[in-house]
């Protein structure tokens, strides 16, 4: 039976009560001369930052890295490589004009030192970030690269470097191709610099026993798949849906070659809005699938066929 | 589920897709359509479909599993369902994939935070194949006592990328029972004054068949012959004889103070760890000299284990001791007001203690002495575990410690056999210090 403290008063009536030695338990933590709470009485939680989860998010608790292994090496390799390319390609696809420090300075040459000084920054900040696999300075480097290509285009295509000639810069297909690849390629540094990141936080928690992994080659086998066949899938899923505004009028010209012949002449379609309308019609048709959950429908079939 | 990864990406497609249209940038909406195609991939293949599929949103999530996870069962099997503390438990955790497609799965089996893993672990990053089984093996240790459970078993399997994500909590539980880990003990220097009807291995100070030498008398007719001790006749010329001390059982009272208040200090070193140790320690010393032995704990509650003998009365006292939470203040006389009327008089009763935050332990020891019961108080002093911890300065410590010896000077003028029970101290020392040897 549960008797509290304070229901026994009535115990001690007639009794001589001493008081007894204070209670310890009140003390821990305050008796101390300086007053700070005690260092071991407060339990240590690792707690991925803000910045580490949105880069992935650590598999572990965070804990210094050790060495980096191969796997990671070879992420690190792959990152560099992609960062050049990206560098490249940015500084090819995103001329000054339209730029910020365009409108501001008003100046073609100080807007083109800045844009490159930008870009510069971006892919140096991102070595660094890869090398030191530091997230602080990968994150920075992400923005750098959005702020670079942030500028009003005109709705057109229009490139810094006639790298190319200039047969290549009148086809609208080529043109997409680059632009394709130069997403791609942005996309890719993202998943390879958050990849370098991941992997060494589990590389350090397999060597720290924290984790044990089981068939490591099949699951390293299935993210190097990945880092593959994502890419190319993402980049002919792009090319078709930017594509749509070459699509449509092919498909009109079915019904209607005069139709299609306008709608191909329409500057509307062919400006960066019937890109987007075109995106957003597929996307809609995207959303619509989900809608009525064809993945689960997927997944249970492929889970439960023979 | 979403992770943070992709909820950034996907955030971030949206805005440049929309910035791309503002600014009529197609570039800004390329990069978007790739995000959008990257993300949209991951969700069709990534083996968690069913919960982006459904757009339910993560806080919505019912923790139900969906069609990657349905197929996932585990079970766990134990080496052993009852240990002492310090002890070790081989833990076998079997996955089973009955899908037809493999998986990567993460399986972290959750166990209780005071426990360490000592080989193997219980966090494991797997490619499992369709139709596939695999075994997970490793040992925990467990330094403390108590009720434990194991699991469940959380799994999740998420993308390449890890873009998005499902868990299940497999809900596969094994209980097991950390006894307090004893001491063995040659003597405890504690005997009953009071014989009991059938003879037992203990000593009650009074003549009477035994074991133990008591003292010597003249012989009297009818005495054995081997009872003479010859070399005392030699000595007097008169026929002596050795009598020994009467064996008997004793009933032994083990009181386990496990108030709030006894767990001040670390959690592997304090005065509640400490008394649960001595309790097993004792009890079983006593149950393997055939005595009774009875156990009260009081925190929130008076729960007490009825006298009793024999091996399985020494399973009941650990499962208790293993299971005493330090919660509530019961004082001690509550406690004294309960037992006296069921307790035989002049049994001895050990008290474990730290003697601390209650102003009734002076007068219900008193009540104890006042009743000719043979009182002995170990008080594990939470004042050096604290000290030892930095807890206290040194100046406090003093203060506190005067006050303390202050109560056990007073606590011994009453006859109480009591013993600051310093942290390095054996059990075997305290108790032979609280007798007086």
């Amino acid at each position: 039976m549960a008797t509290k403290s304070g229901d026994t008063a009535h115990l001690y009536d007639g009794k001589t009560v001493r008081s007894s030695a204070p209670s310890r338990k009140k003390l821990a933590g305050t008796s101390s001369s300086s007053g700070e709470i005690p260092k071991d009485a407060i339990p240590t939680v690792e707690i991925p930052t803000f910045i580490e989860s949105l880069l992935g998010g650590p598999l572990v608790p965070k804990m210094k890295f050790l060495p980096a292994d191969k796997m990671v090496q070879n992420l690190q390799l792959g990152c560099y490589g992609v960062l050049i390319a990206l560098g490249i390609l940015t500084y090819i696809v995103t001329p000054a004009v339209g730029t910020i420090w365009f409108t501001v300075t008003g100046s073609m040459t100080v807007a083109s030192i800045l844009q490159i000084m930008v870009v510069v920054c971006a892919v140096g900040t991102g070595f660094w970030g890869t090398m030191f696999r530091d997230a602080r300075f990968l994150l920075v480097s992400y923005v750098l690269f959005i702020l670079s290509v942030m500028r009003f285009a005109s709705s057109k295509v229009s490139f810094s470097q006639d790298l190319f000639g200039e047969a290549f810069m009148e086809s609208e297909l080529m043109l997409t191709i680059l632009v394709v690849i130069y997403a791609v390629l942005l996309v890719m540094y993202f998943e390879l610099s958050n990849g370098v990141l991941r992997f060494s936080m589990l590389d350090t928690s397999i060597r720290t026993r924290e984790v044990y992994v089981m068939n490591v080659k099949k699951i390293i086998g299935k993210y190097h798949r990945s880092l593959v066949i994502n890419p190319l899938i993402a980049g002919t899923l792009a090319m078709l849906v930017l594509s749509v505004n070459t699509i449509l009028p092919a498909f009109i010209s079915l019904f209607s070659e005069q139709t299609a012949l306008r709608m191909e002449e329409s500057v509307e379609l062919i400006s960066v809005y019937g890109v987007a309308l075109g995106t957003l019609f597929v996307f809609i048709i995207v959303g619509g699938l989900f809608i009525l959950d064809l993945p689960t429908h997927l997944q249970s079939w492929r889970e439960n066929k023979d | 589920m979403w992770s943070r990864k992709s909820a950034m990406l996907g955030s971030l497609a949206v805005a440049m897709y929309l910035l791309g249209l503002t600014l009529r940038n197609s570039q800004l909406v390329t990069i978007a359509v790739v995000i959008f195609v990257f993300l949209t991939w991951a969700a069709l293949f990534g083996s968690h479909a069913d919960v982006s599929a459904s757009g339910r949103r993560a806080d919505e999530w019912t923790g139900e599993e969906g069609v990657a996870l349905s197929n996932v069962s585990a079970m766990r099997k134990l080496s052993s369902a009852r240990i002492f503390e310090d002890g070790e438990v081989g833990v076998t955790l079997r996955m089973q994939n009955h899908s037809a497609l493999g998986k990567i799965l993460e399986v972290r089996d959750r166990v209780p935070e005071v426990m360490r893993i000592k080989d193997g672990a219980n966090y494991i990053l797997m490619e499992l194949g369709p139709r596939r089984e695999t075994f997970i093996e490793y040992t925990v240790e467990c330094p403390l006592r108590g009720f434990y459970s194991l699991g469940p078993v959380a799994v999740r399997v998420q993308d390449p990328f890890g873009l998005f994500h499902k868990e299940k909590e497999l809900h596969v539980y094994n209980d097991f029972l950390v006894f307090p880990k004893m001491e063995e003990l040659k003597d405890t220097f504690v005997k009953s004054r009071v014989p009991k009807i059938f003879t037992g291995a203990v000593n009650i100070r009074q003549p009477g068949p035994g074991s133990e030498f008591y003292s010597l008398r003249e012989y009297f007719e009818g005495d054995s012959f081997r009872a003479i001790n010859w070399s005392a006749y030699a000595r007097s010329g008169k026929l002596m004889v050795n009598e020994r001390e009467r064996d008997a059982v004793s009933d032994i009272i083990l009181i386990v103070d496990s108030r709030a208040v006894s767990e001040t200090g670390p959690v592997s070193r304090n005065a509640l760890v400490y008394s649960t140790r001595a309790a097993a320690s004792l009890a079983k010393f006593f149950l393997g000299r055939r005595d009774s032995v009875g156990l009260i704990t009081y925190g929130d509650e008076v729960v007490s284990v009825d006298r009793d003998t024999g091996k399985k009365q020494l399973y009941v006292i650990l499962t208790k001791l293993a299971g005493a939470m330090a919660r509530g203040n019961v004082p001690l006389q509550v406690v004294v007001n309960r037992i006296l009327p069921h307790i035989n008089k002049g049994s001895p009763i050990i008290v474990l203690s730290n003697l601390e935050d209650d102003p009734t332990i002076i007068s219900a020891l008193r009540d104890f002495r006042a009743r000719n019961f043979d009182v002995t108080v170990l008080s594990p002093s939470s004042l050096e575990f604290e000290f030892d911890a930095k807890r206290l300065d040194r100046t406090g410590y003093e203060v506190l410690k005067t006050e303390r010896d202050v109560l056990i000077s007073e606590l011994s003028s009453l006859g109480v056999n009591i013993m600051d029970w310093e942290p390095d101290m054996l059990l075997s020392t305290a108790l032979a210090g609280a007798r007086g040897f």
